[in-house]
């Protein structure tokens, strides 16, 4: 059945919510029109009966009123319309569809990592071998895991600060014998190296390995 | 061509918009109005009058002629009751004990109906009639969609009306 559009009124005008020209054109529609009329009639007893007796009848929500307190998030989900719930959720539905689906499509080059306003670092891992845990004597080489050819390496051993830096094609290095003797048992050191490309590119950095040289007995 | 006036049936016209004028004229009156019911009836009168006298000529429907003549005669009624007040008050007459009566038993009825209702639809008519919050607002104390709000309240007189006939 079709509603009246003035059927929307008829809690204004009985709250006394409508003025001027929109109170006047309800009252005259209300005289030509049946159905709202009845329904205003109905709709004023209830007004008016709870009007009367509200304080009586609500006596129970009014001591319960405190404890229906209803949290701000909630609050403000609630004034979504269905139709907006249904555009949150498409929307949702297309980001997945985006993240998961389209993006790995076009997975580009390798991400670069900015170290500093010179250096930068394409994804690529550089794994070191040799030492990588506590050894009993100083150690003669460093060794890493090759990248390839036209690749230099640049290591750095440190002990607090950089105690030696040197660069290779090679994939391992010999300890010059100076910094050896400067590497004492019983101390930690911590070595680094870094993978530049035949332009200087710097392509890979490893990690940062720690070692101590056992103390001698 | 002779102008011929609509043909109308003043008994039905009285029975049916006796109802609506009188609504009209509690609401801009004040039910506790003692004469309102005077106010009606002259208006009432007026109507018949100016139907057999012609003056509705169908270029409104009935139902606007109506409003128009019970406005005219409200704002001709207060006018009146301005000037009556200012010389001397009128004795209030008292209310028809029989009609007062039963409204009463009507509005008790409703009353222990709207007691029964379940607590969501008995809040919701507390907050929106009793304490006048807008939907907007109604739907924001109990944490539901305005169209929600609009739904319980429905509901509510839906089960009223259920009540109220068993």
């Amino acid at each position: 059945m079709k509603r009246c559009t003035f059927e929307d009124r008829i809690d204004s005008y009985l709250l006394n919510k409508l003025e001027g020209q929109e109170k006047e054109s309800f009252e005259e529609h209300f005289f030509n029109c049946p159905s709202c009329f009845r329904q205003m009639e109905e709709r004023d007893v209830l007004i008016s009966t709870i009007k009367n007796r509200g304080a009586w009848l609500f006596k129970d929500e009014a001591a319960t009123e405190q404890r229906n307190w209803v949290p701000a998030w909630k609050r403000a989900l609630s004034s979504f319309t269905p139709r907006q719930w249904a555009t949150v959720g498409v929307a949702a539905a297309a980001l997945l569809l985006v993240v998961f689906g389209v993006l790995p499509r076009f997975t580009g080059p390798s991400p670069q990592f900015v170290l500093s306003e010179t250096e930068v670092v394409r994804g690529e891992s550089l794994t070191l071998m040799s030492p990588i845990i506590d050894v009993k004597s100083v150690p003669a080489f460093f060794e890493w895991k090759s990248l390839g050819q036209d690749v230099e390496y640049k290591i750095s051993l440190y002990n607090g600060g950089l105690i030696w830096s040197a660069v290779t094609r090679d994939s391992r290095i010999a300890v010059p014998e100076e910094t050896r003797q400067r590497m004492l048992p019983g101390q930690r050191f911590a070595w680094q190296v870094r993978a530049f490309s035949a332009r200087g590119t710097l392509i890979a950095v490893s990690s940062k390995v720690q070692f101590q040289i056992e103390p001698a007995e | 061509m002779e102008y011929r006036p609509p043909e109308i049936d003043l008994n039905e016209v009285v029975v049916k918009y006796r109802p609506v004028v009188s609504f009209k004229v509690k609401k801009s009156l004040g039910a506790q109005t003692p004469d309102w019911e005077d106010v009606v009836n002259e208006v009432i009168t007026q109507v018949i009058e100016k139907v057999k006298k012609g003056e509705f000529r169908g270029e409104s429907s009935i139902g606007t002629f109506i409003y128009t003549i019970t406005s005219r005669r409200i704002v001709d009624h207060i006018r009146q009751k301005t000037k009556v007040l200012r010389s001397v008050p009128e004795p209030t007459p008292l209310p028809d004990p029989c009609k007062d009566a039963e409204s009463r038993e009507r509005a008790r009825i409703l009353a222990e109906a709207i007691q029964q209702l379940k607590p969501k639809f008995k809040e919701v008519l507390n907050l929106y009639y009793y304490q006048e919050l807008s939907r907007g607002e109604v739907a924001q104390r109990l944490g539901i969609s305005p169209r929600r709000v609009s739904e319980r309240l429905n509901y509510a007189q839906k089960l009223l009306r259920k009540m109220i006939k068993t």
